[in-house]
């Protein structure tokens, strides 16, 4: 079941091609396992269209890629079996209660029966949510609803989890409290996939790949990139980077 | 597939419809009306045809013609008016269907073994109800003609004859012609129609409008299991609302369901299936509750009621509407519960109906799971 390698996640010359549109340009990066791992771009960098290729939601036009050793397009549904995804936009259930939600999550992911209530459970607590789980889910609080998305994600364990721009309209506490959690994931050993254009939030990434236009335009740690492309220049930070980095592949 | 992911999804459509009893309730209260509306009001028999009389005659043959008349059951003789004028005025205002005039001199032409004109003026606005009518005035006509001939040899001492042809028509199948017989089974098929098409047609298309859609694609789900998941809770709303029909239909209208239960439950069960399949196809490519409503509505719910051979004959359609009327579902039910009910014939005669229903089947989830894949499912 495990990859062989250290690597949770293996992308090469990933395209994708909407029509005459070339959302993903041929991409090639690796992501180690229990690591920190961030996408970074603007909107419509390509960001989401490489985060659902791999997920095994839209099938690459061509190029290859390995999630948790499983071939994206010939082993889709292992590879579903071994992530949690949340989407950038909520997308649970809003007319069935929390406790439904997870129920459905159950069902689908391959937790053994016996396990139910105790996954139950940890989502409800982790989520914080166990005094509502019968109320709507419309009716919960933006932020509480995030946090029933992300344990839901959750649920079974994953070896990966995806995560598409998660803080997007989230207050600068939650933010906080979310990359706490975050940093404990990966310290029990799940590799975390964040895609953001907060560029302040990457800072918490153990690695990053800048792209653009549907091509890398920077990799590396937070430290390294802002040392490679602001030389010199005392107390850049990933913003710099990012805007110098724009600035240079505008034409 | 795995029979848990199915049951997953099934739960969860099942939370959905409890959830929001509206769509229960217009599952259940659409149906029940339909067949009351239909039951009672559209009952495309003809009897009692309002008749109004001008008798201009008075005397005793004009009065034994309009007692033969009244004493039909197809005929009510509503009341005698004065002249040919206000019979106009009745047939223009819609009170009566048909004005019966005799003339002046009629009863002395009678005896004296002559033949005698009567004006009969009919209604033909509907040309349906007109065509009947006309029907039972000749029937009437030559009827009352016989008796006076009959009439005629006896008082001159001849013996009475036999008509040279002698007919005799019965009708199979619906002795009684009551159309109710024929309409009941037309109701089911369209009741059908609305329970499962036009309910399934909103599953899918609110999955998308939700975004919940993005879930599903993540998930170890295949497009086999979603659709099974989605449609059969509506398969037993379905089926409930057939039991309902056929349980009113017996109660109310008296059509009693006398043939073989299992054949019936299985042509509906079969059918169920294909509306269900129509109604995720709709669903899956409109990917929008309101135009999966109103795609639902053109594509099911009127060409059950129009082209089905339910209320217009399809002999009767021009030939484009008869090729539309052949990929119509109902079209085929509709022939089996008839062939069940009125003909009590079995499988052996009805495999064909069955066997393009199976195709249907076969197309509509086929191709729902070539889009659903080609989505990530």
């Amino acid at each position: 079941m495990t990859p062989s390698s250290d690597d949770a996640i293996l992308v090469q010359d990933l395209v994708k091609r909407f029509g005459e549109f070339e959302a993903v340009k041929g991409i090639t990066f690796s992501v180690r396992r229990g690591e920190i791992f961030g996408l970074l771009g603007s909107n419509g960098s390509g960001k989401s269209t490489t985060i659902r290729m791999l997920c095994g939601i839209i099938a690459p036009t061509s190029g290859r890629a390995r999630v948790a050793g499983y071939d994206i397009e010939s082993q889709s549904e292992e590879v579903k079996h071994s992530i949690g995804y949340m989407s950038q936009k909520f997308s649970l259930y809003e007319d069935l209660t929390p406790f439904e939600n997870i129920r459905f999550f159950l069902g689908l992911y391959n937790v053994d029966r016996s396990r139910w209530k105790e996954r139950m459970e940890w989502v409800l607590e982790t989520a914080r949510i166990t005094e509502v789980k019968d109320r709507l889910t419309r009716d919960l609080p933006q932020g509480w609803r995030q946090r029933l998305a992300l344990g839901c994600a959750l649920l079974h364990r994953p070896e990966i989890l995806f995560l598409d721009e998660p803080t997007s309209g989230v207050d600068p506490v939650t933010r906080r409290h979310f990359w706490g959690f975050i940093r404990e994931l990966s310290e029990q050993g799940i590799t975390v996939f964040v895609t953001t254009h907060y560029m302040d939030e990457a800072e918490n990434c153990d690695r990053i790949v800048m792209i653009d236009l549907g091509t890398i335009v920077a990799q590396g740690s937070p430290a390294q990139i802002i040392r490679e492309v602001c030389p010199g220049s005392e107390g850049a930070d990933l913003n710099e980077a990012f805007i110098t980095l724009m600035a240079r592949s505008a034409p | 597939m795995s029979p848990r992911n199915v049951g997953a999804v099934m739960r969860k459509e099942f939370n959905h419809i409890v959830r929001d009893p509206r769509s229960l309730i217009l599952a259940f209260i659409i149906p029940l009306s339909l067949i009351l509306l239909f039951g009672y009001a559209l009952s495309l028999d003809v009897e009692n045809v309002r008749t109004v009389i001008v008798d201009h005659d008075r005397t005793r043959e004009s009065r034994d013609l309009v007692r033969h008349l009244a004493s039909s059951p197809y005929f009510r003789v509503q009341g005698h008016l004065e002249s040919t004028a206000e019979v106009s005025v009745v047939l223009d205002s819609g009170t009566a269907a048909v004005g019966v005039i005799i003339p002046p001199g009629y009863g002395r032409d009678i005896t004296a073994d002559r033949s005698s004109p009567i004006q009969v003026l009919v209604d033909a606005s509907d040309p349906n109800f007109s065509n009947i009518t006309l029907g039972y005035l000749t029937a009437f006509i030559n009827t009352y003609n016989q008796r006076l001939l009959l009439k005629f040899l006896d008082k001159n001492g001849m013996p009475a004859i036999e008509p040279p042809v002698d007919g005799r028509i019965r009708v199979w199948f619906n002795e009684d012609l009551q159309s109710r017989k024929f309409i009941i089974p037309g109701i089911i098929a369209v009741i059908i129609m609305i329970a499962g098409a036009m309910l399934t047609s909103l599953v899918i298309a609110r999955e998308y409008e939700a975004g919940t859609m993005e879930t599903i694609r993540s998930l170890p789900l295949t497009a086999v299991e979603f659709l099974l998941g989605k449609a059969v809770p509506y398969f037993f709303i379905a089926m409930t609302n057939v039991l309902i029909a056929v349980l009113l239909g017996q109660v109310l209208f008296d059509v009693v369901m006398k043939a073989e239960f299992s054949l019936m439950m299985a042509a509906s069960s079969l059918y169920i299936c294909v509306a269900l399949a129509l109604g995720l196809l709709i669903s899956t490519v409109t990917r929008s509750q309101l135009l999966a409503n109103q795609g639902a509505i053109l594509l099911t719910y009127l060409p059950s009621l129009l082209l089905s051979d339910f209320v217009f004959p399809v002999t009767n359609l021009p030939r484009v509407l008869q090729l539309i009327s052949s990929i119509v579902p109902a079209t085929y039910y509709i022939e089996i519960l008839n062939g069940i009910y009125l003909k009590d014939v079995g499988f052996a005669l009805l495999w064909k109906d069955f066997a393009v229903m199976v195709l249907m089947l076969a197309v509509l989830s086929g191709l729902s799971l070539f889009i659903l894949r080609r989505e990530g499912l």
